[in-house]
């Protein structure tokens, strides 16, 4: 069996083992954003500390449904298409088009099989209302440098004879892909303790204090970090605690406003290997994939209940029933397809909808690291700090925009 | 469209845990119904006989049948609603969403929810165990009984407690080729005979079950050997040989003891684990006894859970055999009406007296039973390296090693290697692979949680679910 298998697995033994009493970063979360980062880091000899409380890449970092967001998607879109809103999604179709161009060579970086699949993606319409943001959508990404087109009638059920023959039209984009989330995050994991990195699991943040004057104080550290493991000194700290994010930023007294959605994902039995491209819809919530497991992964952005932690989200019947209805009107093979499993991931997001990345002004040597659509960006944003990190605090390497002391509404 | 059906009373499961339960809340005045996966009321142990079957006279087909009957035509002249065929998918809030393959999915709203789920066998790995013609006693079992068909002609069964040796003198009886038996725990101490006989008085009839199971085989002249375990089966695309050996007091082979035998058949039979699925997707309390089959739902005198609306009733709920499982639906049954107003405190006391009774001197004889056939932790340390341990996902014994260098946590393995992650949604591999965190943690089995339970309960066509009905919300940016 053709299967995707990490490269190698951290030690429990090494991951319960003592804290150091210091370090120069503290990354705070074991997520994509914090494992990446220690990778980038840790190619550049950065001295670190990873912190997570539970295991490695178990959060929204694991639980998303892999899929790549370089096209246009309807989580973007608002319901008027003005030319201020043409005009920032052109701003983060550039930005998808980046992070396509890591994606492309990151299985070669880490030297390991991420089931990382780039065989285009296809965004159907069902009707001419959502035909017609379908070709907005279109011009936007081809001025962008992305590439796509549309097809309808005949020539798109010549194209996907698989898909429901009564759409509207299809865009194809020939660059969009997916990955499989639950080998991303432990295999940089890996790849970063190789380089020297150090990572700590089950351990938890209980506080942090600022020491000395604001400044950077030579010789001396500037937080204390208090775990349930012990405490840390470090010098610089990275806030990649993902749907945490805000309650950890609130320890040195920023206030980072963001909202939390529950999301749900179905998964069926294996089937006949033949869809190649994911599947998503410009008007209703949906994406759909078929992986290398010859699974169907159906998701989109139907939501689960929300809990307290450690409980995991809930699974909807709503949302199953309803999400496999809009999978079922655009691929009509599924009817017979079981179900097998359901399962939630936790989103984080900002009113902007832009990343929080970089250093605070107001708290000097706090970093935040959270992005909205962060399994597709969050490699890249990861570097971006790294780089920002290594290069003597250069601002210009972090676009403004995604300032950490911003006014978020 | 979603078409929602009230009843106070809902019962999920048509065994005799659910059908006593049924039979005596809908007695009280309760609007009750009961719905089964299967196509007919009786569970596994009061299972009918396959379509286009025609039973001539019941009494042939052995006492268990005849007490199905009796019950199954009790819950058809009364008011109780049945709705077979139907698969639950999940319970959320006051509300079970089910499946069927005509009628596609219904909701029940409850007052009160009694689940009698019934158990599986126990899985067991050893190398060979995916083999074609390698059953559980479960399996064999339906074969037999509902189609009347041997799965071989030259059957071994390997197992342990007083199911292997009732399991293959029914299959004996229902003209299944069974060659030898083997029994992994040792012959019974006096000791052991002597609890059991203390705990005989009220539970003749079980003795007498196992008296007479017992001379089924030696009418027969087969084979009963004590502690021996099967340690691998071989063949060419099937089982054509098996290998045993005798085992110490922890189940483990001793060497140079091996015998191999060619037999077709492997049916392999080591007690059952309650089908808690449902209890899990509740996040009801759970308690542990690895005797009982591991994991089991925390539940009172009357079956009731950690949460007031349900109650747990049958071997679903702790492996205690078809007598105990129709006492408890019974008090189950009992306890909602008293809830529901339909009969006062003394009286749930004086009626619920007798099936008390009985229950507890179910539960002795049941404990004198297991202290004899107590499972052994060598039964989990039959795979080898190759061994297949996810059979869905076909992920190794060796995989699975590498993973758990890594993690301690079941839902962290899963989603490492992809064990747990096929058609059986876990119910093969995850206790294999909490053993294995057990021997190399040291971590107490009770400690060692099962992966994130998540539905649907058992696999579903998406046909069957999908409800177009159902908007989403569309945009994700409120401008």
């Amino acid at each position: 069996m053709n299967r995707e298998f990490l490269p190698g697995f951290l030690s429990h033994q090494e991951n319960l083992s003592p804290l150091p009493q210091s370090t120069d970063v503290l990354i705070i979360g074991g997520g994509l954003l914090g494992t990446s980062l220690a990778y980038y880091l840790s190619k550049q000899k950065v001295e670190l500390l990873l912190l997570e409380r539970d295991e490695i890449n178990r959060e929204a970092s694991g639980t998303n449904a892999g899929s790549f967001h370089f096209q246009i998607a309807l989580h973007q879109l608002t319901a008027n298409m003005t030319t201020k809103e043409k005009n920032r999604l052109s701003s983060e179709v550039q930005l998808q088009v980046e992070a396509a161009k890591l994606w492309d060579n990151l299985e070669k970086e880490l030297n390991a099989d991420l089931g990382v699949h780039f065989d285009g993606g296809f965004m159907v319409a069902e009707n001419q209302d959502e035909l017609k943001v379908l070709r907005e959508k279109d011009e936007i990404e081809n001025a962008a440098g992305l590439e796509s087109f549309i097809l309808t009638g005949q020539e798109m059920r010549n194209f996907a004879p698989f898909l429901a023959e009564d759409l509207a039209g299809i865009a194809f984009c020939p660059r969009e892909g997916h990955a499989n989330p639950l080998l991303v995050g432990p295999t940089y994991a890996f790849r970063a303790v190789e380089n020297g990195a150090q990572i700590r699991t089950f351990c938890s943040v209980e506080s942090i204090e600022v020491l000395g004057d604001g400044s950077k104080v030579n010789g001396g550290f500037r937080f204390k970090v208090k775990t349930s493991r012990g405490e840390v000194l470090c010098n610089r700290l990275v806030n990649a605690a993902g749907a945490w994010t805000m309650e950890l930023a609130r320890q040195v007294g920023l206030n980072l406003p963001m909202g939390l959605s529950g999301l749900h994902v179905n998964v069926t039995e294996p089937h006949e290997y033949f869809l190649k491209s994911m599947v998503q819809h410009i008007g209703r919530r949906l994406t759909l994939k078929q992986t290398h497991n010859n699974t169907f992964i159906i998701g989109g952005g139907w939501p689960a209940k929300s809990e307290i932690y450690p409980r995991r989200y809930s699974n909807l019947w709503s949302s199953t029933a309803g999400n496999l209805a809009v999978a079922l009107r655009v691929l009509p093979m599924l009817k017979n397809v079981k179900l097998m499993r359901t399962w939630s991931g936790v989103w984080a997001f900002t009113r902007d909808f832009k990343p929080i990345l970089g250093e605070s002004k107001k708290v000097p040597g706090f970093h935040v690291a959270m992005v909205p659509t962060g399994f597709t960006l969050g490699p890249m944003v990861a570097q971006m700090l790294a780089n920002y990190m290594t290069n003597e605090s250069d601002d210009k390497l972090i676009p403004s925009e995604f300032s950490v002391d911003r006014e978020i509404k | 469209m979603l078409v929602i059906d009230s009843q106070e009373v809902l019962v999920i499961g048509g065994g005799p845990a659910g059908l006593a339960a049924a039979i005596e809340s809908e007695k009280h005045g309760l609007a009750t119904a009961i719905i089964d996966e299967r196509e007919n009321l009786g569970g596994q142990i009061f299972k009918r006989l396959g379509d286009g079957f025609e039973v001539l006279s019941d009494s042939t087909l052995g006492a268990d049948y005849l007490r199905g009957t009796e019950l199954i035509s009790i819950v058809s002249k009364s008011e109780v609603e049945v709705f077979t065929g139907t698969q639950v998918l999940t319970i959320e809030d006051s509300m079970v969403y089910t499946s069927h393959p005509e009628l596609g999915t219904r909701a029940f709203k409850f007052k009160t929810l009694i689940i009698a789920p019934g158990a599986y066998d126990r899985p067991v790995v050893f190398p060979g165990w995916t083999l074609p013609g390698v059953m559980t006693a479960g399996a064999v079992q339906t074969l037999v009984k509902t189609q009347q068909l041997s799965p071989g002609r030259k059957i071994l069964f390997a197992g342990s407690g007083p199911l292997a040796l009732a399991f293959s003198a029914q299959l004996i009886k229902l003209g299944a080729p069974i060659y030898k038996v083997l029994e992994s725990s040792h012959a019974p101490k006096l000791s052991e005979i002597a609890r059991l006989a203390a705990a005989v008085s009220g539970n003749w009839n079980l003795a007498a079950d196992a008296v007479r199971y017992r001379s089924i085989l030696l009418k027969k002249s087969i084979p009963f050997k004590y502690r021996r375990i099967v340690t691998k089966a071989e063949g060419q695309g099937r089982v054509e040989s098996v290998t045993h050996s005798k085992v110490d007091d922890q189940w483990r082979p001793i060497p140079g003891t091996e015998v191999t035998e060619n037999v077709d058949s492997l049916c392999v039979g080591y007690g059952f684990f309650p089908s808690h699925e449902l209890f899990r997707l509740l996040q009801c309390t759970f308690t542990y006894d690895e005797n009982q089959g591991g994991f089991k739902v925390q539940k009172d005198e009357w079956g009731q859970t950690s949460i007031p609306a349900v109650f747990a009733v049958g071997d679903g709920t702790g492996v205690t055999g078809s007598y105990a499982a129709v006492a408890q639906g019974t008090l189950a049954g009992l306890k909602a009406a008293q809830l529901a107003g339909k009969i006062t405190e003394n009286k749930l006391k004086t009626l619920a007296r007798p099936h008390q009774k009985n229950l507890q001197d179910r539960n002795r004889f049941q404990r004198a039973l297991n202290h004899m056939f107590e499972v052994m932790p060598g039964i989990y340390e039959l795979a080898d390296e190759s061994s297949i341990v996810c059979r869905c996902e076909s992920v190794t014994k060796s995989q699975i090693s590498k993973v758990i260098s890594s993690t301690n946590d079941i839902s962290a393995v899963k989603a490492y290697s992809r064990a747990g992650m096929g058609l059986c949604q876990g119910r093969n591999c995850q206790r294999q692979i909490a053993s294995m965190i057990n021997q190399k943690y040291n971590i107490p089995f009770e400690k060692i949680a099962f992966a994130t339970p998540r539905f649907p309960a058992k696999p579903v066509e998406i046909g069957l679910i999908a409800d177009g009905s159902i908007q989403d919300e569309k945009y994700f940016i409120n401008e």
